[in-house]
Formats: C-alpha cells, sequence, structure tokens
C-alpha cells in the first residue's frame, strides 16, 4: 500500500517590492468591487496572465477558472497578472486601471506546481474574498476492472494521483472527516462495512460493521458524526453515529430504501434520498431525529446524490431523465424548489469555495472526473486512472 | 404501584370470567337448541332429504355437542410475518468460511422490472422451488442472496435498491417457511453487471438477485 506524507510541499511566500515595474510598491487595501449574477454567485474577474510559459501557465489559468477569476486578452483585463518561475515562483497582481498593486510574491519550497497553486490561491482570495481551492485535494473511487476498486486520492486537478487502499476488493463512497482521515465502504471482508482510514499510517478501523449492507458515511462539518445507510433492520435506513460508530441512531423506518446522505454546513441537517413515495426524492431530517422535510427539486426528476455547499446557499444533486445531468436547488426551498440544471454528470461534490464542482460522467465503468465552475458552466475534464473514476468528494 | 397495577389485573379477570360465562351459556343454549329440535323433528332446510323414510318414532343418537368439522377443514395457524416490518439482518459474517455453490440455484435467479424491488408474481414460483429444495435437500445449510441492478441509476442509489431487492427476496423465502437467520443478504448495486452491454436486454439480465447455497465448513 502507498504510504505518502500529505503535508502540502512548505511555501513560503515572501512580500517582494516590484518598483522597478514602475508601479506603486504599497500593497492595495481597498474593496474589491464584485459583480454577481442573477443567482449570487460572483461574475468572474477579468485578469490578463502574462510572463509564466507552458506547464505553469496552464496550471495557473486553470486554477483561476475555478476560482472565479479568468484569463482575457489585456484589453478586458481589470487586473494584471505577472510573473516568472525562473528558479522559484514570483508574481504580482495589480489593478490596471489605477496601476496600485495588491501583493508581490516569491514562492518557495515543493514544486514549481505547488508554488503556482499557491500564487492563483493568493489571487482569488484577494480578487473574490473566497476560500482558495488551488492546493486542496479530492478522493474518487478507481475501478480496475469489474468488482475491483481501489480509494485513489489526487490533486483537485487529478494531479498526482495516489492509491489509499490495494485491497483488491469493492469500494465504495469514500468521504473525507478531516485532511488526513477518509471513511468508505469496503467487501474486503464480504459485506461493505464502512471504515476509517488514516492516511499518514494507513491504520483503519470499522465505524460501521452490522448484518447487512453499511454504506454512503457522510462526516458532520464538525467531524464528529457520520450519517450512514445501514440495512440491519432489514430495510436500508438512514442511520447517525458518533464517528466511532457508536451511539448509533436510526433517522428513517421506511419499508423503501433511503441512499446516499450529505450534511448541512452547520450540521443540524442531514439532506438524503428516498424511494419512500415511490421514485426518489430528495428530503431534509434533523441529525437528532424528527419528521422529514421534502426538499422540491422542480424540473428535475429523480434527484439522487445530494452534495450542501459549504456556504449552505445550494444543494447540488443528480437528476435522472435518460441521461444524467448535474443540477443546483437552493437548499432553503427558495426559487419555489426550482432547479437549475448545469452540465451532463453524476455525483456533483462541491469545492470549499461553493463555486466549484468535481462530479464524473461517462458509460458505467469507464467514467472520468471532470470539474465544473457552476455559475460558467465550464468544465474540465480530468485524465483517468485505471478504467473508470467515479465518487469523487472534495476535501474539507 | 401496586395498586395502579391491580385494578387492569381485576378487569381483565372479570372480563375473562365473563367471557368464560358467555360461552358456556351460548354452549349450553345451543345444546338444549338442538335437543328441542330434535325432540319436535322440526324438518330443517337442507336436512329433509336425509329424513325421507326415517321413522320418527324410533329413538334417535344426540348429535355431539361440539360440531365435528372434517379434518382436512382444521385449520392450522402459522404466524406470517408483518408484511408492514422488515426482518432483522442475518449476520453475514457468520458464514464467511461457509461453501459456496453458486450453480445450484443459478436458474432461479431472480429478475426485476426497471427500478422495482418487488419479487414479480412470474418470479415467485422460482422461489417456491428453492424453498421446497432447501427444506427437502439442504437442511441445515444457507443460502446467500445478493441484490444486483443496472446501470441506470447512480452508484449509491443502487447499491440501496439492489440492497432492497435482496432483502424482497429474502421476505419472500422468509414467508415460505425458511429461517431468516440462514438467509444472508448482500447488494453490489451495479458493480457486478451479468451483462457488460448498454442495451435494453444486458440491463434486463442486470436487474437480478442471485440465490447462493452456502454450506458449513
Amino acid at each position: 500500500m502507498n504510504r505518502h506524507s500529505f503535508l502540502l510541499p512548505l511555501i513560503v511566500a515572501v512580500l517582494l517590492p516590484f518598483l522597478s515595474n514602475g508601479v506603486k510598491g504599497a500593497e492595495e487595501h481597498l474593496v474589491i468591487p464584485k459583480s454577481y449574477d442573477p443567482f449570487g454567485f460572483l461574475k468572474p474577474v477579468p485578469v490578463n496572465i502574462s510572463g509564466f510559459t507552458g506547464e505553469a501557465d496552464a496550471v495557473l489559468k486553470t486554477d483561476l477558472t475555478f476560482m472565479g477569476v479568468q484569463h482575457v486578452p489585456l484589453e478586458q483585463a481589470e487586473y494584471l497578472v505577472t510573473g516568472s518561475t525562473a528558479g522559484r515562483v514570483e508574481g504580482q497582481l495589480v489593478n490596471k486601471a489605477t496601476k496600485n498593486q495588491l501583493f508581490a510574491r516569491a514562492y518557495t519550497g515543493g514544486s514549481t506546481r505547488a508554488q503556482i497553486h499557491a500564487f492563483a490561491d493568493d489571487i482569488a482570495k484577494q480578487l473574490t474574498g473566497l476560500p482558495g481551492i488551488a492546493q486542496t485535494k479530492m478522493s474518487f473511487k478507481a475501478e480496475a476492472g469489474l468488482g475491483r476498486s481501489e480509494v485513489y486520492i489526487a490533486d483537485y486537478d487529478g494531479h498526482g494521483p495516489l492509491a489509499v487502499t490495494s485491497d483488491q476488493s469493492i469500494i465504495a463512497g469514500p468521504t473525507w472527516r478531516d485532511s488526513v482521515t477518509l471513511l468508505y465502504s469496503s467487501y474486503k471482508l464480504g459485506n461493505p462495512y464502512i471504515f476509517s482510514h488514516q492516511l499518514k499510517t494507513g491504520a483503519r478501523a470499522a465505524v460501521a460493521r452490522h448484518p447487512g449492507g453499511n454504506y454512503s458515511p457522510a462526516v458532520s462539518p464538525d467531524g464528529s458524526r457520520v450519517a450512514m445507510i445501514l440495512s440491519k433492520s432489514g430495510s436500508p435506513d438512514l442511520y447517525v453515529a458518533n464517528i466511532d460508530g457508536s451511539g448509533l441512531k436510526q433517522l428513517t423506518t421506511t419499508r423503501e430504501a433511503e441512499f446516499s446522505p450529505c450534511w448541512s454546513p452547520d450540521g443540524k441537517l442531514i439532506c438524503y434520498g428516498s424511494r419512500e413515495r415511490g421514485a426518489a426524492l430528495l428530503f431534509s431530517v434533523s441529525a437528532s431525529g424528527g419528521a422529514p422535510r421534502h426538499l422540491a427539486t422542480t424540473g428535475a426528476p429523480n434527484p439522487t446524490e445530494p452534495d450542501w455547499s459549504p456556504d449552505g446557499k445550494w444543494i447540488a444533486f443528480t437528476s435522472q431523465t435518460r441521461t444524467f445531468q448535474i443540477h443546483i436547488v437552493p437548499a432553503n426551498g427558495g426559487n419555489g424548489g426550482t432547479s437549475i440544471e448545469l452540465v451532463e454528470g453524476e455525483d456533483p461534490s462541491w469545492a470549499p469555495n461553493s463555486r466549484a464542482l468535481i462530479f464524473c460522467r461517462g458509460r458505467d465503468h469507464a467514467k472520468q472526473l471532470s470539474l465544473l465552475d457552476v455559475p460558467t458552466k465550464r468544465v474540465k475534464t480530468l485524465p483517468r486512472i485505471l478504467e473508470s473514476n467515479s465518487q469523487p468528494s472534495w476535501a474539507k | 404501584m401496586h395498586k395502579r397495577l391491580s385494578a387492569p389485573v381485576n378487569i381483565m379477570k372479570l372480563a375473562k370470567f365473563s367471557y368464560l360465562l358467555a360461552i358456556g351459556l351460548a354452549l349450553s343454549l345451543a345444546a338444549v337448541g338442538c335437543r328441542k329440535g330434535l325432540d319436535k323433528t322440526t324438518s330443517i332446510p337442507g336436512r329433509g332429504t336425509a329424513r325421507i323414510g326415517d321413522d320418527s318414532s324410533q329413538p334417535r343418537p344426540l348429535p355431539a355437542t361440539n360440531p365435528t368439522i372434517p379434518n382436512d377443514f382444521t385449520p392450522t395457524t402459522t404466524t406470517l410475518p408483518d408484511p408492514t416490518k422488515p426482518i432483522e439482518q442475518a449476520d453475514g459474517d457468520r458464514f464467511r468460511d461457509w461453501k459456496e455453490n453458486r450453480e445450484e440455484f443459478a436458474a432461479q435467479t431472480v429478475y426485476f422490472d426497471f427500478d422495482k424491488s418487488n419479487v414479480k408474481p412470474g418470479e415467485v414460483g422460482k422461489l417456491e422451488e428453492v424453498a421446497r429444495r432447501m427444506k427437502s435437500n439442504f437442511q441445515g445449510k444457507a443460502l446467500r442472496i445478493e441484490g444486483h441492478c443496472d446501470e441506470r441509476g447512480t452508484e449509491e442509489y443502487n447499491r440501496a435498491l439492489g440492497d432492497r431487492r435482496a432483502l424482497s427476496v429474502r421476505e419472500k423465502l422468509a414467508a415460505l417457511g425458511l429461517d431468516p437467520a440462514m438467509l444472508p443478504t448482500i447488494t453490489f448495486g451495479e458493480e457486478k453487471p451479468a451483462d457488460a452491454g448498454h442495451t435494453d436486454a444486458a440491463f434486463a439480465k442486470n436487474r437480478r438477485a442471485e440465490l447462493i447455497l452456502l454450506s458449513p465448513p
């Protein structure tokens, strides 16, 4: 099994005065004017990037695309991103109109790629106020053949994939508890049981090993609890437990199947799917129990795989007609529960910036992961590992 | 505590007693009624034919006080599983070392309609045969039910649907008299299609529950 230290390369940002470039040396601490689309998403901030070549240039542009910053021709730009990769990544962000420098930094340690990611995060944070995602990780399921799959992790853009398991069994639904712990189901012992896996040590502990099915784990935002589907009572029902599996509580008791739970960012509600009324519908229920409430997804039949955005505003999910489509719907039931169709695909997982999604698409057993910038619907397909990649989960 | 408990007990006793009284009264009335009827030899509709040629002056044996129902009509009581309540799962771990026989019931693989988990009427015959053979030939053996789906459905949705399909088969087999503790289930969702094709015919073959005979090590 692969072992790896998941500490990000130490990135040292050094403030540099770029006085020779003819711009004002002091960092600008003005409020960046922002404009929003009708759904409340920030419109991409137009920047012109120059001075970078090859991989560094491509990585920087991709990173910014999924963080609300768009590379445009010079004449359309409001901000200028300039820099170089000679020896170390150096870069600066300048307001084109005022020539005010927002920052100038040099990055040392780690690979050029890692330094570019750090630079991209700094640009995005400065211009959008949203958390950077360029240095985040994601996990996914990689199939080596029918009935053989492993848990993988990689950079958010699919770079540097690492096998977390090598059980030559079936795994399902990997999801993050924190930056160094994953939960997933494994068929290694026969029935699917839920395990917690420490990435640094490889240590595994059973979280749910009840008779019947144990699957679809979802960890509460504070990492203290797990929602999951267990069929120990004789029907697949929604349960919640402490993160070690103790204190198990059954939240649904339907005769039909419940599936794919997720948490609200405040940890109070669990959104999940149920066939209780004959076809798949989304519901939310208090994590401490109570009556479930139907979440309307008007215009999106057969909703499954909900994922609550970290800012609490949206629930992304998969709708199924003849194909699968990614939709979002206001989490508070607003907009009359009318969902917004985005692109063809399945199993969306939100980025920490509540703007980008990672999802999968393609024929069964030949799926590929993709990134999506929700407001612009820009998509980037990620390189495939083994035969099929699915069930992506963006690290917290 | 005692007082509160004793009151309903007394009422219960009283209720029981009056119930017995009522039965006793009813039975004695019935007996009296019968004798009366016989004494007068009033012809009762439907019985008249039996009386043709009867000499009513001859003493007749009294009918038994308890009407005798022919043996083949005697009801036998079987506790049926409550269809509103699921049957608790069998512990799959218990059968981990048991020997698999996938051929024995290969012809009894149960197929499902698209997005459905109920056992179709046309598939019940297969389970009746499985139950019969399990009882007559495979005492002490277990049966693992594997639930599968076609690819039209998202992954974890299908995992739950496959689970529900396996459990529907298990409930049917339990209703047919097999011990649910010997019927472990497992869902594979869309992980293991029987036919890797992407046609409707392939999908139909993939929506299934396979039955695997398990023998103790």
